[in-house]
């Protein structure tokens, strides 16, 4: 399993919004959004929405839903799944994990469903 | 898109039996980035699938390249132009159209292009040249994006429009001429005025005379003034059209075996109100999805306030429900710049919102414009309200 990486403390994350971990930190070869959702939750999908150039960060997040800041995608933030058109490619899932206050993200592991 | 989706739903609703899409393009394709990335050559015939290939395998829909020309619906059969014949229980019109022809001297010239398909976009990107000629007459959605688009290959790009600015009741005035002004600010040049006639010389030059007696010479005509709804299959059927196959609430024409989605369809509500035929992406999806619910039976989805974007000269632009019709226009500012607008209704309910590079705005205003949440003109106006906190 890789190395968790510390995203942030429970606190810096508002409920609602979703903090970015550059590529260069996630090892991945991409940027992953850690998006703190409304049941609570943290969860963590690639950034970029699997239809067009877009952080999927900045989007619209309700629920345990995001929408896509350019063309109203949904995606499950549980389990990548996108939920409406334009975009029929999930989006990867990663583990996150809360730790004595401290978010944590784990690259590349699957997140448990 | 619309039949796509009605052949997407009814498999995620959990429908087993037989589902077939006739298309004369085959597997169908996305048409938004017709007029951006796929004419820049950034995306290619694959990236704009709609799904790829083996997903209708794995879906167990069977997609038949031919074009239908006649529909017997007793019987529920699809005549082919090749003679093929396809009978299902049911049959769903997604033809949606094509696109609008100039009403003018030589508007109906093969060499005037539109855009409305892979093939136009390939024969446009074809043109595009550096020094190359285009004139655009239309600038509404379409017009605007390939102007934006054309620049890049170095060609000169003249933009017709008898409105100055046009897209007013999509997006409001104050957006509307924001919008327009980018065009000459990134080297696109303006006319304001309306085409007489267009004529083609023997050297493949175009010139398109105005009604103010000036002539623009160009190497490449594009004509974006919308579409006419493709309707033949449903009159060869006997059912009622009018500028849209009538449908109902849940997209069924009067005839039970028929339904009708998309561009091509119209919508005639319970109280027999004829509402106006909508053209965008998304209104295409959703009627698709509707459809196929109602083809099982099952509890016809609820559809929120409609959406449409636009990407053009590096910017983003969304709107959502009307900024047409009566009430109060809020501006908000962004660096000196109108960004977002929204219209209140008379009763002061939020109707409309338009933004450039908004970002969250018009997620907001579509959730505070479905759940009707009262909002105050002076927070809507202030740029340090954070929008999502008023939709919430």
């Amino acid at each position: 399993m890789s190395e968790a990486i510390k995203v942030g403390t429970v606190d810096e994350i508002d409920e609602g919004t979703a903090k970015v971990v550059p590529s260069e930190e996630t090892g991945t070869g991409e940027d992953i959004a850690v998006f703190h959702a409304e049941d609570g939750n943290f969860y963590a999908l690639n950034d970029e929405c699997t239809h067009e150039t877009a952080s999927l960060a900045e989007g619209w997040i309700e629920g345990v839903e995001v929408e896509c800041p350019m063309h109203s995608a949904r995606f499950s933030l549980k389990t990548g799944e996108a939920l409406c058109m334009p975009a029929f490619i999930a989006a990867r899932t990663h583990k996150v994990e809360v730790k004595d206050g401290e978010v944590l993200l784990f690259p590349n592991v699957n997140a448990e469903v | 898109m619309a039949g796509f989706t009605v052949a997407k739903e009814l498999r995620g609703r959990g429908f087993a039996g037989a589902v077939t899409i006739i298309d004369p393009a085959g597997v169908p394709y996305d048409r938004p980035p017709l007029s951006k990335d796929y004419l820049l050559g950034t995306r290619d015939q694959a990236g704009i699938q709609l799904a790829a290939g083996d997903w209708f395998k794995d879906q167990d829909i069977t997609i038949i390249t031919g074009t239908a020309v006649a529909l017997e619906p007793d019987v529920g059969t699809v005549v082919l132009e090749d003679g093929r014949e396809i009978t299902g229980d049911r049959v769903v019109l997604a033809t949606g159209g094509t696109a609008r022809r100039l009403p003018i001297p030589g508007g109906d010239l093969e060499s005037v292009l539109e855009l409305r398909t892979r093939e136009d976009a390939d024969r446009l990107r074809a043109m595009l040249k550096p020094g190359a000629r285009l004139a655009i007459i239309g600038a509404g959605l379409i017009g605007a994006e390939v102007a934006s688009s054309a620049l890049p290959f170095g060609a000169d790009v003249v933009l017709i429009d008898p409105q100055d600015p046009p897209l007013i009741p999509a997006v409001g005035h104050e957006l509307a001429n924001r919008l327009h002004a980018m065009h000459p600010e990134r080297g696109v040049d303006v006319v304001t005025g309306a085409p007489v006639a267009i004529t083609a010389d023997d050297g493949g030059t175009h010139h398109i005379e105005m009604v103010s007696g000036e002539t623009i010479a160009a190497d490449a005509v594009l004509v974006g003034i919308g579409i006419i709804p493709e309707t033949r299959l449903a009159e060869s059927a006997g059912l009622e059209t009018d500028n849209g196959t009538i449908v109902d609430e849940s997209q069924r024409t009067a005839h039970p075996k028929v339904y009708a989605v998309g561009d091509s369809s119209r919508i005639r509500r319970a109280d027999g109100t004829l509402l106006r035929r909508a053209e965008h992406w998304e209104h295409a999806m959703n009627t698709g999805a509707t459809a196929a619910a109602a083809l099982l039976g099952q509890e016809l989805p609820r559809h929120g306030a409609s959406w449409f974007w636009s990407d053009r000269h590096g910017v983003h632009v969304e709107g959502v429900g009307s900024m047409a019709g009566e009430g109060t226009v809020i501006v908000r500012e962004k660096d000196g710049e109108p960004s977002v607008v929204f219209r209140l209704d008379p009763e002061g309910f939020l109707a409309g919102a338009a933004a450039v590079d908004g970002g969250f705005a018009v997620r907001a205003a579509r959730r505070i414009i479905d759940r009707r949440i009262p909002v105050d003109p002076a927070q809507l106006a202030d740029p340090m309200v954070d929008l999502r906190k008023l939709a919430r």
